[in-house]
C-alpha cells in the first residue's frame, strides 16, 4: 500500500503562537485515520494546510506524491473536504451549488447531473434540492457539505468535525456514509467525539499543542490504555476526576 | 481542464449572484429615480429644459454616475466575503487558482455594473432624443469614460476587499477613500492651483466634462454661468489624462488585489 497523506515536520505559527510543532504523520491508502485532540491542539490547522487554505511556516504536506504548497490545484483535485463549518452561497440551491463545484472539477453534462442526484439522495436532501440555501439550517448545510465532498468521488476525504450541527439521526446517517466511503477511500478525520472516531476509523492520531502524542490503531491504543478515552485523557493531560 | 474554462464557470456563477441579489435591482431603481428627478424638476424649477442639449446631457449623466456606485456595493464583499462568511472553505478547496477566482469575480462585477450603466445611458439617450431630437456623439465618449471609471472603482474596491477582514469594512473604506479622501485632496489641490486629473473621482467626472468642460457644467447649475462664486479657479482636466489615470487605477488596483488574494490564508 502507498502513502496517501504524508506530513513531514509541519510547523505553523500564528504570529508568535505555535500551532503545529514539527508534526509528522503518514496515512496509507484506504486507511481511515481519526485526528483527536483538545481545542487548540492543531487539528484544524493540519487539515487546512492539507487543503491549501493555510501555508505552513515550515515542513511539507503531500497528497499522494504531490506537494500541497507547490501544486495546490493538483493536490486539491484528489481531495474532498469539509473544513470547519463551511457556508454556501445563499443565492444558490443545492443542485446549483453542486453543479458549480462539479463543473469547476471538470464534471459536466448527464454524468454530472446523475452524480448530483446520487449525492443529494445519499445525504437525504432530495426535498430541498431546488430550494435556496438561505433557508437552510446548520444541519442541512452540513449535509450539503458532505455531498460536495463526495461529489467528484475523490480518493481522499479530509473532514473537520463534519457531524457538527447534525441532529442524532443525521449523525448516525453521516457515520454510515463515511464508513461506506471509507472502504474505498482514505479518510482523514478530525473530531472531538471519541465514539464517532472508534466507529469510523481504524487508526487514531492524538495531538496536543501541535505535537503528535500517539499514532496507532484503535485496538492497540485500547490495549495499552484500557480504552481510547483513557488514552486520550492520559496523553492530553486530562483526568476522570 | 484548462483554467480559461474554469474562469468562464466562475464568472457565470458570480454574475448569477449579482442578478439574484437585491442590491442590483435597488441601484437600478435609484438610477431611474435620479434620472426622473432631473427630467421632472429641471423644467419645473428652471422654466423649461436648457436650450443647449449638452447641458441637459451633463445633468442626465448623474444617472449613470450613480449607477457606478454599484461597483463598490458589488465588489466590497467579492474577496472579503469569502473569508468573512466562510464560503471560502468550500470554494478554495477546489482545484482552481485564486487568480482565476479573482478575475472571474472581477469580470462578473464589471458585467453587472455595465448593465446598470447601460440602463442609465439608455435613459439619457431616449430623453435627449425625445426632448432635443438628437443624441450628441459625446454621449458615446461619456459612456466609454464611464466604463473606465467603473473599472477604476472596481479595482480600488477589489484592493480594499482583498485586505479587509469584512465586506462592510471594504465597502465603507472604498466609499470614504473615493468620496471623502479624494474629495478633500481635490479641493486642496485646486486651491493650490495644482492638477487634479490623477484623482479617481476627478477623472470619473470626465464623463460629464466630455460634453463641454466644467464651465458648461456650471452653466447647467447656475443660470448666469458665473464662476465668480467659486473660491478658486477651476480648469477642466484634460480628458485624455483622466482616461489614462483611470486605466492606471484599473491595472494597479486589480494587480494588487490578485497578488494579495493569492497570499491570503483562511485561518
Amino acid at each position: 500500500m502507498s502513502e496517501t497523506i504524508v506530513i513531514e515536520d509541519l510547523t505553523k505559527y500564528y504570529g508568535k503562537f505555535l500551532a503545529l510543532d514539527k508534526l509528522s504523520l503518514r496515512v496509507e491508502e484506504y486507511e481511515n485515520v481519526g485526528l483527536l485532540g483538545p481545542n487548540g491542539a492543531g487539528k484544524s490547522t493540519t487539515l487546512k494546510i492539507l487543503c491549501g487554505l493555510l501555508k505552513a511556516s515550515s515542513g511539507t504536506a503531500y497528497i499522494g506524491d504531490i506537494n500541497v504548497a507547490q501544486k495546490p490545484e493538483q493536490a486539491l483535485s484528489r481531495i474532498g473536504a469539509i473544513v470547519e463549518t463551511p457556508e454556501f452561497y445563499s443565492f444558490l440551491t443545492p443542485v446549483e451549488t453542486l453543479s458549480y463545484l462539479g463543473r469547476l472539477r471538470g464534471m459536466q453534462g448527464e454524468s454530472l447531473r446523475n452524480r448530483i442526484n446520487e449525492v443529494i439522495e445519499l445525504v437525504r436532501l432530495e426535498e430541498w434540492a431546488k430550494v435556496k440555501i438561505e433557508k437552510f439550517s446548520r444541519g442541512m448545510k452540513q449535509r450539503l457539505a458532505l455531498a460536495q465532498s463526495l461529489l467528484h468521488d475523490p480518493p481522499v476525504l479530509i473532514l473537520d468535525e463534519p457531524a457538527l450541527g447534525l441532529d442524532p439521526r443525521g449523525v448516525v446517517e453521516f457515520r454510515q456514509i463515511i464508513e461506506e466511503a471509507g472502504t474505498k477511500k482514505t479518510v482523514f478525520f478530525a473530531s472531538h467525539q471519541l465514539t464517532e472516531v472508534t466507529q469510523i476509523c481504524n487508526q487514531v492520531a492524538i495531538i496536543d499543542r501541535g505535537k503528535l502524542l500517539a499514532y496507532d490503531s484503535v485496538d492497540e491504543l485500547e490495549k495499552k490504555y484500557q480504552s481510547l478515552e483513557h488514552a486520550y485523557l492520559e496523553l492530553t493531560g486530562g483526568s476522570f476526576d | 481542464m484548462i483554467e480559461f474554462e474554469k474562469l468562464k464557470i466562475v464568472t457565470g456563477y458570480e454574475f448569477l449572484k449579482h442578478i439574484r441579489r437585491k442590491r442590483l435591482w435597488i441601484i437600478l431603481g435609484l438610477t431611474l429615480i435620479a434620472e426622473l428627478v432631473v427630467l421632472i424638476l429641471f423644467p419645473v424649477l428652471m422654466d423649461g429644459y436648457p436650450k443647449n442639449v449638452m447641458i441637459m446631457a451633463i445633468m442626465l449623466t448623474i444617472g449613470p454616475a450613480f449607477a457606478t456606485f454599484g461597483a463598490i456595493f458589488f465588489a466590497g464583499d467579492a474577496i472579503a466575503g469569502e473569508f468573512e462568511n466562510k464560503t471560502g472553505y468550500i470554494l478554495f478547496t477546489n482545484p482552481v487558482r485564486r487568480t482565476t477566482l479573482v478575475i472571474g469575480k472581477y469580470l462578473a462585477c464589471y458585467a453587472a455594473v455595465i448593465l446598470l450603466v447601460i440602463f442609465g445611458y439608455v435613459i439619457v439617450s431616449i430623453s435627449l432624443l425625445v426632448i432635443y431630437g438628437n443624441i450628441p456623439f459625446e454621449t458615446l465618449k461619456s459612456f466609454g469614460l464611464c466604463l473606465l471609471y467603473v473599472g477604476g472603482v472596481l479595482s480600488v474596491t477589489f484592493f480594499f476587499s482583498s485586505v479587509s477582514k469584512g465586506a462592510m469594512g471594504a465597502t465603507v473604506i472604498t466609499l470614504v477613500f473615493i468620496m471623502v479622501i479624494f474629495g478633500i485632496l481635490e479641493s486642496v489641490l485646486m486651491m493650490a492651483d495644482k492638477p487634479v486629473w490623477f484623482l479617481l473621482s476627478t477623472a470619473g467626472d470626465s464623463m460629464m466634462y466630455v460634453y463641454g468642460g466644467f464651465e458648461l457644467l456650471l452653466e447647467g447649475i447656475v443660470p448666469s454661468g458665473s464662476t465668480g462664486m467659486m473660491p478658486f479657479a477651476f480648469e477642466t482636466p484634460d480628458i485624455g489624462l483622466c482616461a489614462y489615470a483611470m486605466v492606471g487605477y484599473i491595472i494597479v488596483g486589480f494587480v494588487l488585489s490578485v497578488w494579495i488574494s493569492k497570499r491570503r490564508q483562511l485561518a
